[in-house]
Formats: C-alpha cells, sequence, structure tokens
C-alpha cells in the first residue's frame, strides 16, 4: 500500500476502534464481513463515507472484502487528498 | 378428578393511530433533518427500502415530531396516544368476546416505548369503568416478545382462576422513542422499521363459558433466556429518552437458537414441527423472518402473513404478533383440532412460545 494507502487504513482501524467500539487487532488482509456484522459494515461504511467526503456504491461493495481494499478505494476516490489531523499514523 | 381445560383466546382487538404515512413520506421527513448528518444522501433511504415496509401509522401527525424535544413532551405525548389507542383495542377485543367491561377479572399491560405511574392499565380501569377488583400488571421492558410474553403469563395465571376473563393489553408507540440526535445506523434502520399500535387479547379460564366463537386454547406455554446476551438489543436510558441498541447479530442470534427450543417445548408435548399447522411469528423484520423461516425449515408461505403485516403497518413491537394472530382469526383458516405456534423474541435476549389448538 502506498503511504496514504495507508494511513487511510489507520484511520478505518481508528473509526472501527473508537466509533463502532470494535476492539482488538484488524489486520489489512482480514475480511470486513468476517469480522462485522450487517449493520456494522454499514455503519463503518456510512463513517468512512463520511470521513473522507466520498460515496461508496453497490459495485464498489462486491470487490471491497478486506480493509486494505476498502483503504485503496478510498484512497483513490477521495479528492481533494487531503488528510484531516485524526488520520496522521 | 378431570383437568381443568386449558385457557383460550376469546379474541384479539387492535387499534391503529389515524394518522398513516408512505415510506417515502416518511423518508423525505427524516431526510431533511438528517440530510446534514451524511455525505451521502441516499444511505437512509437505502436502509429504509431494505425493510420492506410500505408505510406505517404514527401517534401523532408528522408535524407534530420536531416540537418533542427530550423526553419529558416525548412520554406526556405517549400517555396521551396510549390510553386513547389502549382503549380502542380493549373496546374492540371485548366486542369481539362478546363481553363488556364488567366481565374483565385480570388486566395485563405490556409496553416498551413508554412509562407512566399510574400505569396506564389503572387509567384505562377508569377510561373502560372496570371493576374495582380487577387485578392489573403492567410489565415494561420485554419489548418485542412481550405481546407473545404477556399474553403466556396471562394463560398461566388463568390456569389458578379458571373461571377468570384476562384482557393482555400491548401498546407500542415507536414513533415517539425515535431520537433525533442519533445518527447511528441502528438508529436509521429503526427509524425505518418501526410504527405505532395496540393489540389486545381477550383470554377465558378453562371453566369460563361464553357464547363467543371459540379461539384457540393456550395447551402450553415456553419461556427461553439466552445467556449472555443482554447486547443484542435494548434502550440506553438518555437524555432525550430510549436510545435504540440493536445488533445486526438478531438474524444470527434467531437461527441458531430458535430451532432446537422449538422442538424442544413441541417434544415436551409429544409433538413435532411438522405437526404444527399455524405459524404467528413475531415480525422482527425481513431478515429476522427468514431466519426464523430457515432456523425451523418452513415454506414460505408459513410466514406469509407475518411478512404481510410487516410490509404493511412496519414492525409494531410486542403488538405485531397479536395483530397477525388477530389475521388468523379473523381469516378463520383455522380448523377445529389445529395446532399453532405463537413466537416472539426480544431484549434478554430471549423467546415467548405459545402452544395454540384450536
Amino acid at each position: 500500500m502506498t503511504a496514504r494507502e495507508q494511513a487511510v487504513a489507520a484511520e478505518i482501524r481508528r473509526i472501527v476502534r473508537e466509533e463502532l467500539r470494535e476492539p482488538g487487532p484488524f489486520s489489512d488482509d482480514e475480511e470486513l464481513a468476517g469480522r462485522l456484522d450487517s449493520l456494522l459494515l454499514l455503519a463503518l461504511v456510512t463513517a468512512v463515507e463520511d470521513r473522507f467526503r466520498v460515496i461508496l456504491g453497490a459495485d464498489d461493495a462486491a470487490r471491497t472484502r478486506s480493509l486494505a481494499d476498502l483503504a485503496r478505494l478510498v484512497a483513490a476516490r477521495e479528492a481533494p487528498p487531503a488528510p484531516g489531523p485524526e488520520a496522521a499514523p | 378428578m378431570a383437568a381443568t381445560p386449558h385457557p383460550r383466546v376469546a379474541a384479539v382487538g387492535r387499534a391503529l393511530p389515524r394518522h398513516w404515512y408512505d415510506q417515502e413520506t416518511l423518508l423525505a421527513a427524516l431526510s431533511a433533518h438528517w440530510s446534514s448528518r451524511h455525505h451521502n444522501p441516499d444511505r437512509l433511504a437505502e436502509l429504509h427500502r431494505a425493510v420492506q415496509v410500505k408505510g406505517r401509522h404514527l401517534a401523532l401527525p408528522l408535524e407534530a415530531y420536531p416540537g418533542l424535544d427530550g423526553l419529558g413532551k416525548a412520554n406526556d405525548a405517549w400517555i396521551a396516544a396510549a390510553t386513547d389507542l389502549g382503549e380502542a383495542a380493549v373496546r374492540d377485543a371485548l366486542a369481539r368476546a362478546g363481553l363488556g367491561p364488567a366481565d374483565v377479572d385480570q388486566l395485563w399491560f405490556v409496553t416498551t416505548t413508554g412509562l407512566a405511574v399510574p400505569s396506564l392499565d389503572a387509567r384505562l380501569c377508569n377510561r373502560l369503568r372496570l371493576r374495582r377488583e380487577v387485578r392489573r400488571t403492567p410489565v415494561f421492558g420485554l419489548g418485542c416478545a412481550a405481546g407473545a410474553g404477556g399474553t403466556a403469563r396471562a394463560a398461566d395465571l388463568l390456569r389458578a382462576f379458571p373461571g377468570e376473563v384476562a384482557v393482555m393489553l400491548s401498546v407500542e408507540l415507536c414513533s415517539l422513542t425515535l431520537q433525533r440526535d442519533d445518527a447511528s445506523i441502528a438508529n436509521a434502520v429503526s427509524s425505518g422499521l418501526f410504527g405505532d399500535g395496540a393489540a389486545a387479547v381477550v383470554l377465558l379460564g378453562g371453566e369460563r363459558g361464553t357464547t363467543a366463537p371459540r379461539g384457540p386454547e393456550v395447551v402450553a406455554t415456553r419461556t427461553v433466556l439466552y445467556p449472555d446476551t443482554e447486547w443484542v438489543m435494548g434502550w440506553e436510558i438518555v437524555d432525550g429518552g430510549f436510545k435504540v441498541l440493536l445488533s445486526g447479530k438478531v438474524p444470527e442470534v434467531v437461527r441458531g437458537r430458535v430451532g432446537p427450543d422449538v422442538d424442544a417445548f413441541l417434544a415436551a408435548h409429544g409433538l413435532a414441527r411438522s405437526d404444527v399447522r399455524h405459524w404467528v411469528a413475531h415480525t422482527g423484520g425481513p431478515k429476522v423472518l427468514t431466519a426464523f423461516g430457515e432456523a425451523l425449515g418452513l415454506p414460505e408461505q408459513a410466514l406469509a402473513r407475518s411478512r404481510r403485516s410487516l410490509a404493511e403497518l412496519g414492525n409494531l413491537s410486542s403488538a405485531s404478533v397479536l395483530f397477525v394472530l388477530g389475521d388468523l382469526l379473523d381469516e378463520g383458516a383455522a380448523r377445529p383440532g389445529d395446532l399453532g405456534l405463537l413466537a416472539a423474541m426480544g431484549p434478554g435476549f430471549a423467546a415467548e412460545l405459545l402452544l395454540l389448538r384450536w
């Protein structure tokens, strides 16, 4: 992953930990659907959309399996790539 | 000595608020309020469409809700609307049973959407002019399972007083619990799923005669609490009122638990799933109904009545399963000797099961 993708992944981990209250480590290639139930998954997607000002559609969900997939997708889509203060690794 | 006959259901009464809105109208109203909360404006619409509800009745006209800032105002509105709706449901049930207020010996009242002291059953005793000796039992907190659980406990008590008449009333005004400042997904789902309504069941002790049409006997009841599942659903009581806690694992819990429990309950009476002709299931949501059907290996048609009720009214919490029972009685689809299983699950996490026989 690029530095930006890694920063996005770190912020997604923070959302999972602090906003979704799902503790424990979350590796880059862990399957999102294996870890989060349907409501939590939707909560994560909504929080990511709000945080990075991106829109994620049904097609995106079909090809986003892991946390790394989601981080790459968000990093590719966000514009301009201006990380907020919490996103700093 | 001959065994006392089982208590039985004489009638189910129902009442809905007159304010009805289709799902798109409700979505538009909520979107206007929540549009600034989420970057993707389609998220709320996606959730509201996924619950497969066409419209819902609300206790108040839509424009009255923004003024309900805080638990006090919302709960005052709840007491006023719940008393009116509860009275209508009880009157409907008694009329269907061919009974009057003076015939009532026990009044059970279940809700999880509002608070009142004196409880609503006391207020309804005055409204309905019930006898002063009526035994009242208000129950708060069984959530969606309370319609089944309250009916089960009323039937259980009638075994001790087989000459008596019990009315079990459920009033749920879910719309008055909506937390407008809660941007969580659980709240967004709830705002699309839950509606308002009241239902009352008249139950007769086994030795209580009546001229009313015969409803099903309550042959047996069972309640099952699942240890260490408090996190599955519930309320967090906040300054604004009742904030919904809802896990996406509800369907998974239902799928994993309900089969063995229903089998054990039926087996205790020498029965199996194939003996049950009528499934009266709480209308938890499309995924919960699918999980319930899969857990029991039911054909799609077995839960059609529950799915129809969900589409037409939304999830009315504890009142829902009684609406489905009322629909079954109205249709006259059950024949003498038919067996039915009434089932609902709710916070605890827990299941309430009733074995019915026509």
